[in-house]
């Protein structure tokens, strides 16, 4: 699963196959969020990434068009710096991952560790507050997309 | 290093932290080195999933419900940022025809 998320995500050439090879890791990684035992985050990645966002992502390329990307930069040494820094920053998080000490796990019931029982519990009693503001981030979010998509059709 | 016990197997923890390094650094390079805003924008997407991996990750290593309520409020946060990029990007676009993050680079000093 890993080895095919890597694959899909080096595979990009055209935003298209970009997008549904992001699909594909997502797919992935859900299942992998399965093992981990988190069966609420699991279902919410498959239905409001691999579902809604993609599909939002798929209908902007779809609206615009196909557009491909030029093969060459402005800048010459783009890739090689942006390679190296890249290659740098794995460096960096592998040394840091080596380093990594456990703590001794708290003792829960993993029976319903990850259920939407005790995902409940833990964001309507706890957390309530950063629950609320959520929802009005998301609020936000939607009156700004319909002003910004609005404005322009107003303006032609 | 410490290992979980998944459906009777032992995994090591790492292996889950160390895939989510390589795909945030694989989102990173995609940032870098592609020049379609579209495409920086999944792969801004793709780093925000390997920041939950590694969360959900760590909630299961340590048996903390709180991980996972943490990457449900970084899903949401990437659902909204999604939207409202791709809206800036639409009306970005209906304007003119940008092939190149650069071209949009004329705000200068």
């Amino acid at each position: 699963m890993a080895v095919a998320g890597g694959i899909g995500v080096i595979t990009f050439r055209e935003p298209i196959r970009c997008v549904l090879s992001l699909v594909v890791v997502m797919i992935a990684l859900s299942i992998l969020f399965l093992l981990l035992s988190a069966q609420f985050v699991f279902v919410v990645q498959i239905i409001v990434y691999a579902g809604a966002v993609m599909v939002l992502f798929l209908f902007v390329i779809a609206l615009l068009g196909p557009a491909r990307e030029a093969a060459k930069g402005r800048l010459r040494f783009q890739g090689w710096l942006s390679a190296l820094f890249v290659l740098v920053l794995l460096g960096l998080i592998w040394t840091m991952l080596q380093g990594v000490q456990y703590r001794q796990p708290e003792q829960t019931d993993l029976s319903i560790f990850g259920t939407v029982q005790s995902i409940g519990i833990g964001l309507f009693t706890t957390y309530l507050y950063p629950f609320e503001l959520t929802s009005l981030l998301l609020l936000v979010a939607a009156i700004g997309a319909i002003y910004l998509s609005r404005r322009s059709s107003d303006d032609r | 290093m410490s290992t979980l016990d998944i459906g009777g197997s032992q995994l090591d923890t790492s292996w889950f932290l160390l895939l989510g390094a390589v795909l945030f650094t694989l989102g990173a390079a995609g940032v870098l080195i592609r020049r379609n805003p579209l495409v920086i924008l999944i792969s801004i997407e793709l780093m925000l999933n390997a920041v939950n991996l590694t969360l959900i990750t760590f909630s299961r290593q340590l048996q903390n419900i709180e991980g996972q309520l943490f990457a449900l409020m970084a899903m949401t946060v990437a659902a909204a940022e999604a939207v409202v990029g791709l809206a800036i990007l639409v009306d970005i676009f209906r304007v003119r025809d940008v092939e190149d993050i650069d071209d949009l680079s004329e705000m200068k000093g």
